[in-house]
């Protein structure tokens, strides 16, 4: 399967290396220099900005911390993050469940329903829910984000979770059923630990759209203390900074906890995606 | 087991969730389509005003910019982002490079970075210490180049254009990678060994075994498209002047800088109207040409 096919010509193999190599390049040369030029100071980075830091410093990433309050949006984003992947995949499982092995009719309305979802994007319901919050005191809370965050895995995650429970035969389940199991309890003692597969793939999903997510964040909060790393790095080192080290440094520390998530789980990070896609 | 206790369970599985989304989703879009009919002063609603809303929208400079600038985006997405991501899962697929899972890895680790990142390291590649303005300095000898095309009014586009493309086509790329290699490697055999050239593999059967996921990702970018805000607002805030302005900029400069909840309201159901009228397009035309294939 994995091999090469042989009878292609020569000229096919160089000009895909040229053309993969080059892709390549573009795509990493921007972070990888932003990953070095964070630790030149500020003199260096105007005067050669693409050579490697002479001397490196931690100065920027220490004025960065110092003024960036980036360990309290660090805290924020994995805080909401956490909670709200936790909560959305836990759902949508129970969900999943629901409608694939009950043989209600109704499941098939439900399913619809959420699925119409997927065609709905945060701004078209940015205006009114603001308003809600402010009314029932959600506004600048951090129930306030965690719940709308949920709402919004929803339907990618459930549309998951449903195709993956449908494919967990029905013996199993009814065999609880006839040892007096309840169905909660089959939730929590079967389902939840046959389908471990696609609560990895729900979870990297949603951890990673809701730890970069920004405009639910910005527009539902005020406060300095409940900014999350995108919002906490745009407002202290966006475009209008003219200080570039500071501003490398803080790029930096939002995309690192990332990488290193990617560097981890990048098989199931692609697996993710890819898949998660398909689903019609 | 008793009838009523299995729908008791049935409801307690699905109700939370299914709560959720009705309050935080479907519930607003309905809200907002009353609002789009409403006037505001001060905070206060101050009446129905009927189509007026919409009217002032459709009317505004501003707002006819940000739909030609999110309908660039679009344009990008699907003709660029797309067939890139095609080209790119090909190569991959093919094998006819070594380390393509090194080549998978590599290409496709921008997806992790938030768009804000990637707008501010993008404005910093553009900018007088960067990248993109050293190597042409080097290139052309010209130490004063600065680049000036964000200033331009018929360009100002180009460099956010150019930042999506550089970030989405990965995702594509993964996307068609994963049907690919849906695709049995003896099909590829088969046609090798027949003698097929390469352009046949790719038109009779690649391109038609990928189409139900051309169709999907065209979805996907389309609806990615018109809501597009974190890349533009952290890039360039929509300026200079509004050359930049997109729809959803246009949206929250209204609800939340004017505090004009049924003018932001309107902009939120005309890009509702506007996504779902697209995909349908797209839909029509994705049936159309499958009735044609068979």
């Amino acid at each position: 399967m994995n091999e090469r096919t042989k009878t292609i010509s020569k000229g096919w193999t160089i000009a895909s290396y040229v053309f993969l190599i080059l892709f390549t390049i573009i795509t990493i040369l921007p972070v990888v220099w932003m990953i070095y030029s964070s630790f030149k100071p500020m003199g260096e980075i105007m005067l050669h900005p693409l050579r490697l830091p002479a001397a490196p410093t931690m100065e920027n990433y220490q004025k960065a911390f110092k003024y960036g309050n980036l360990v309290t949006s660090f805290l924020n984003s994995v805080f909401y993050a956490g909670i709200a992947t936790v909560s959305t995949v836990l759902l949508a499982l129970a969900a999943g469940f629901s409608l694939t092995k009950f043989g209600y009719r109704s499941s098939k309305f439900y399913f619809g329903g959420f699925t119409l979802g997927l065609l709905i994007t945060v701004n078209s319901v940015i205006t009114p829910l603001f308003i809600m919050e402010t009314n029932v005191g959600l506004y600048n809370t951090r129930l306030g984000v965690i719940l709308p965050y949920i709402a919004f895995g929803l339907p990618m995650a459930i549309l998951l979770s449903t195709s993956y429970v449908r494919g967990i035969p029905d013996a199993l389940i009814e065999a609880a059923v006839i040892d007096g199991a309840s169905y909660v309890q089959i939730f929590w003692k079967i389902i939840l630990i046959v389908s471990t597969p696609v609560i990895a793939t729900m979870s990297i999903l949603n951890f990673l759209n809701n730890w970069n997510e920004f405009l639910m964040v910005f527009t539902l909060t005020s406060g300095e203390d409940m900014r999350s790393l995108p919002v906490a790095i745009n407002s202290f080192a966006g475009r209008l900074n003219e200080d570039y080290g500071l501003q490398f440094a803080a790029l930096v520390v939002g995309t690192i906890p990332m990488f290193i998530l990617y560097l981890v789980a990048h098989e199931s990070v692609i697996k993710g995606f890819g898949e998660g896609a398909l689903k019609e | 087991m008793p009838r009523l206790n299995k729908r008791a369970s049935y409801l307690t599985l699905l109700l939370p969730a299914f709560i959720i989304y009705m309050a935080i989703i479907i519930f607003p879009i309905l809200m907002s389509f009353g609002l789009s009919f409403t006037e505001w002063r001060r905070f206060q609603m101050t009446g129905f005003n009927g189509l007026d809303n919409y009217r002032e929208i459709l009317s505004d400079p501003v707002f006819r910019r940000s739909l030609w600038n999110n309908t660039q985006i679009m344009l990008i997405s699907v003709f660029g982002q797309i067939p890139l991501g095609i080209v790119l899962a090909y190569l991959l697929h093919r094998k006819w490079v070594k380390g393509t899972k090194f080549f998978e890895f590599m290409i496709f680790l921008p997806i992790t970075i938030s768009s804000v990142v990637i707008a501010l390291l993008w404005n910093r590649v553009f900018s007088p210490v960067g990248i993109d303005t050293t190597f042409v300095r080097m290139a052309t000898g010209n130490p004063d180049y600065v680049v000036k095309i964000f200033e331009n009014e018929q360009f100002a586009m180009i460099p956010i254009l150019g930042v999506l493309l550089w970030q989405h086509t990965s995702l594509y790329m993964v996307i068609f990678l994963a049907n690919l290699q849906r695709i049995p490697n003896s099909v590829f055999e088969a046609a090798v060994i027949d003698g097929a050239k390469e352009s046949t593999i790719i038109f009779k059967i690649v391109l038609p075994a990928l189409s139900s996921v051309i169709f999907t990702t065209s979805v996907l970018a389309i609806s990615g498209s018109l809501k597009s805000f974190d890349l533009v607002y952290a890039m360039t805030g929509g300026g200079p002047v509004n050359y930049t302005y997109v729809m959803a900029l246009y949206l929250y400069q209204h609800t939340f800088t004017f505090h004009n909840y049924g003018k932001g309201s309107a902009v939120s159901i005309i890009i509702v109207l506007l996504s779902v009228g697209l995909i349908s397009l797209v839909r029509g035309i994705y049936g159309k040409a499958q009735k044609k294939f068979e």
